[in-house]
């Protein structure tokens, strides 16, 4: 019996029946003033009266209807908010110009129901713009979305999902390489790449940590990859010599070798000036444009290091031979055919390569690195 | 100053050391291939009789039919052809083949005994001026010249990609005829290109989902001749027909082999509650894989046997999951937007193919079996029921068209994305399910 709901009950009814005498209080008084004048008339009189004015009752019925309706506008909002109306065009029109407010509440409503943060930022941004532009266009773009997503959360979450991602689907949905596209958060692949890349160069990260310190030195010849292995080589061969020395020293005197290995290498070999960088990325733009890879074939995973002689006349001397694969050997060996194919098909006429350079190209190793070429 | 000094040292150091060596290979690495087909020419082939003139340019037809249709080769028609191949036996002029780009060539010769037809053919790498493997020989019937053009396209595929092929395969399918709202539903069996379609039962009762078994003897397939859904295996050679046993009340569907062939995977729907079972087909024991009051269907076993991917909506929704094949804890797989369905383990183990639905549309994808590298291949009203060629390579599935006068039909698909192609066929069909290579 004593429950706090009997307190509450209790004293709710209280504060209304005070509240109900207070009023008849404060109501009774203005009643007082309103005094009207009767005049009494015989039956005959009305009568007349009454027939007089017997066309205009038919007329006061459509009146009373035009005042049902205008009490239910006021309704309709509420009924709007609490369930999914069909809109009726014109009613949305009045109410989105003079009550703004209304609008922000349902939507955080939504926020909470689903979990979708990135959808609820772009609701608010309409009424943001519905102040700023009143005029009629707001009104009915804004009313679509406010009905939609209240209609659509109560019975499943998913399908408000899918309303919003309409807008993506039709751009995607056309064919099916661009489906593919949008979905290019498969990033592992590139960690991959980098991996290939440390497999094939043993000695890799005390060189790749040298390139920086040599490249602001000299920003001017471009050659990049080629020269890193070249630097590899030499590195190597000074290790023995350099081993006691301090290790940046050796940092530093490995870099600057490595960056201008060609001025001591082309008096002592003999085999001209190093080959520029525009002469390694023609080469390697004439062996490119030959080398077909079907990404969806297992081979697409393989990394190939294919080694080949060239004769004077830029023409392959033998055959190419595989150095090194990091595949099983079916996919190796699909991986080293295609290889092959592109160094023997795009030699035509022989690769055009500087002949004073000919010690410098006459024997040449050239990775095929399909890792960035997969699926996405 | 003090890096110019160093630089000098450096010089010093380096010049002799270097000087000692010689400059080694020039080392290139290459990024950036092209995707293109490889081109490739077939000369007719040659009618060592007269009776095999027909069929000799059938089968050189089909081939480049075949090996086109993959999109990953580029036939280079006979117009542009320098030399002519007059003899089977003649050396190739490799220097005219390559002056048109060719980079394989396939050469051919038939012979027609009575019914007897004998195919030999040698595929020759054009650029390295070289035979790619042996020349071969193929003995069988004149009635089975299909076959032979498909056993030539697949060598020739497998030698060239290092992948077998999958020219010389069948697909079991439901052959569907009538309106949506009355539809006949029949089994049936057809060459992967469409050729050849075979009915396996008649159109009394409604047939679902066939399956091939591994080795291409059987199809699974769910049957309402009961009224209830129930699996049967049907002997494809001699139509004979089998049930496997559930008790009443009992709806049994989405059946597959195991890989051995001795034993169904399939979904038991009883009081309401579906779960994935495995029954040996010999011994008829039943073991069941998954326990729990949501929907477990579409069991795939992975190649070696020892997973099943099924889909469940034990999270909510429509997902993915992948589980030992002797039950245990499932891991989630897929985690996009939308609902993932029907899920098929590539032959090669690599991937796994589904049916994707988001946004009011149909998608046929593929993700690697840890989930990640989900690509959608396909997109339209209704596409659904992928099944792997037998090299993985190829994805066949069922897309519907929209309305009550909406039909079925079967598509394929490079698992790259491309070559999106509809099957021929005569009339509506759907449900595919992709048979092994034929021996």
């Amino acid at each position: 019996m004593q429950t706090p709901g009997t307190y509450i009950s209790a004293v709710g009814h209280t504060a209304l029946i005070g509240w109900l005498i207070l009023g008849w209080g404060f109501n009774s008084e203005p009643l007082d003033f309103e005094v009207m004048t009767v005049t009494a008339m015989s039956g005959e009189e009305f009568e007349q009266m009454t027939a007089a004015q017997t066309p205009e009752p038919g007329e006061a019925e459509p009146t009373e209807l035009v005042q049902p309706e205008i009490d239910e506008t006021a309704p309709a909002q509420p009924a709007q908010e609490q369930a999914a109306l069909p809109a009726p065009p014109p009613e949305p029109v009045e109410q989105p110009e003079e009550e703004t407010p209304p609008p922000p509440p349902p939507q955080p409503l939504v926020t909470d129901a689903t979990d979708e943060p990135p959808i609820e930022p772009q609701p608010p941004a309409p009424p943001a713009a519905a102040p700023d532009l009143p005029p009629s266009d707001d009104p009915t773009p804004e009313a679509v979305p406010r009905v939609a997503p209240e209609a659509v959360t109560p019975p499943d979450n998913a399908d408000v999902a899918d309303v919003q991602q309409d807008a993506v689907v039709p751009d995607e949905a056309e064919t099916a390489e661009e489906v593919e596209e949008p979905q290019e958060a498969t990033s592992p692949e590139e960690a991959a790449t980098e991996l290939a890349i440390e497999d094939e160069e043993p000695s890799g990260a005390v060189e790749t940590s040298m390139r920086p310190t040599a490249r602001p030195s000299r920003p001017a010849p471009p050659a990049p990859e080629p020269e890193e292995e070249t630097q590899t080589a030499d590195a190597e061969a000074e290790t023995p010599p350099a081993a006691e020395t301090d290790t940046s020293v050796e940092d530093l005197l490995a870099g600057v070798v490595g960056d201008e290995p060609a001025a001591p290498q082309a008096p002592a070999v003999a085999a001209g000036p190093p080959m520029t960088g525009s002469e390694r990325d023609s080469f390697r733009v004439a062996v490119n444009r030959c080398w077909n890879v079907d990404p969806g074939s297992v081979a697409a995973r393989v990394t190939v290091e294919v080694g080949f002689n060239l004769n004077p006349d830029g023409t392959v001397q033998g055959e190419p031979r595989m150095i090194s694969s990091d595949g099983d050997q079916s996919a190796t060996q699909t991986a080293f055919e295609a290889a092959r194919r592109a160094i023997l098909r795009c030699q035509s006429g022989g690769y055009q390569l500087p002949a004073d350079k000919y010690d410098q190209w006459k024997e040449v190793v050239i990775t095929f690195d399909p890792s960035g070429m997969r699926l996405r | 100053m003090r890096r110019f000094l160093i630089l000098i040292l450096a010089l010093l150091l380096a010049a002799p050391a270097v000087a000692q060596n010689d400059p080694g290979p020039l080392r290139l690495t290459i990024t950036d291939g092209v995707i293109e087909p490889l081109p490739f020419a077939v000369p007719s082939f040659q009618a060592e009789n007269a009776e095999a003139q027909q069929v000799a340019s059938d089968i050189s037809r089909l081939v480049v039919q075949d090996l086109a249709g993959t999109g990953l080769f580029r036939e280079i028609p006979a117009s542009a052809f320098i030399s002519q191949v007059s003899s089977f036996a003649q050396p190739v002029a490799y220097p005219d083949w390559r002056a048109i780009s060719a980079q394989a060539l396939i050469t051919g010769a038939v012979t027609v005994s009575g019914d007897q037809l004998v195919v030999k053919f040698r595929l020759y790498d054009v650029f390295s001026g070289t035979e790619l493997g042996e020349g071969q020989q193929l003995v069988g019937t004149v009635q089975g010249w299909r076959r032979m053009a498909h056993k030539v396209a697949d060598a020739t595929y497998s030698r060239i990609t290092g992948e077998s092929g999958y020219f010389d395969s069948r697909v079991v399918f439901v052959s569907e005829s009538g309106p949506k709202d009355n539809r006949q539903k029949r089994l049936a069996v057809m060459d992967y290109d469409g050729a050849n379609v075979q009915f396996l039962t008649d159109s009394s009762s409604i047939v679902l989902a066939p399956r091939f078994s591994p080795n291409g003897d059987r199809v699974l397939y769910t049957s309402f001749q009961s009224g209830f859904p129930r699996i049967n295996v049907l002997n494809v050679a001699n139509v004979g027909q089998q049930q496997l046993g559930t008790a009443p009340g009992e709806m049994a569907f989405s059946p597959r082999f195991s890989r051995d062939g001795n034993s169904v995977i399939y979904s038991l729907a009883n009081g309401g509650n579906t779960d994935i079972y495995r029954t040996n087909l010999a011994s008829g024991q039943h073991i069941r894989l998954t326990e729990t009051p949501s929907i477990e269907t579409a069991p795939s076993l992975s190649p070696d046997g020892s997973q099943i991917v099924f889909e469940s909506d034990r999270s909510g929704t429509q997902q993915l999951y992948i589980m030992s094949s002797n039950g245990g804890e499932p891991r989630r797989i897929s985690f996009g937007e939308g609902r993932y369905g029907t899920p098929v383990w590539s032959p090669r183990g690599d991937l796994v193919a589904f049916t994707k639905q988001n946004a009011g549309r149909f998608h046929i994808g593929v993700m690697r079996t840890d989930g990640s590298e989900e690509r959608l291949l396909t997109s339209s009203f209704l596409d659904e029921g992928p099944t792997w060629s037998p090299n993985g390579r190829v994805i066949m599935f069922s897309r519907e068209t929209q309305g009550a006068e909406g039909t079925s039909s079967m598509y394929s698909v490079d698992i790259s994305g491309r070559n999106l192609k509809a099957v021929p066929n005569q009339g509506g069909a759907s449900d595919p399910s992709w048979g092994p290579l034929q021996p």
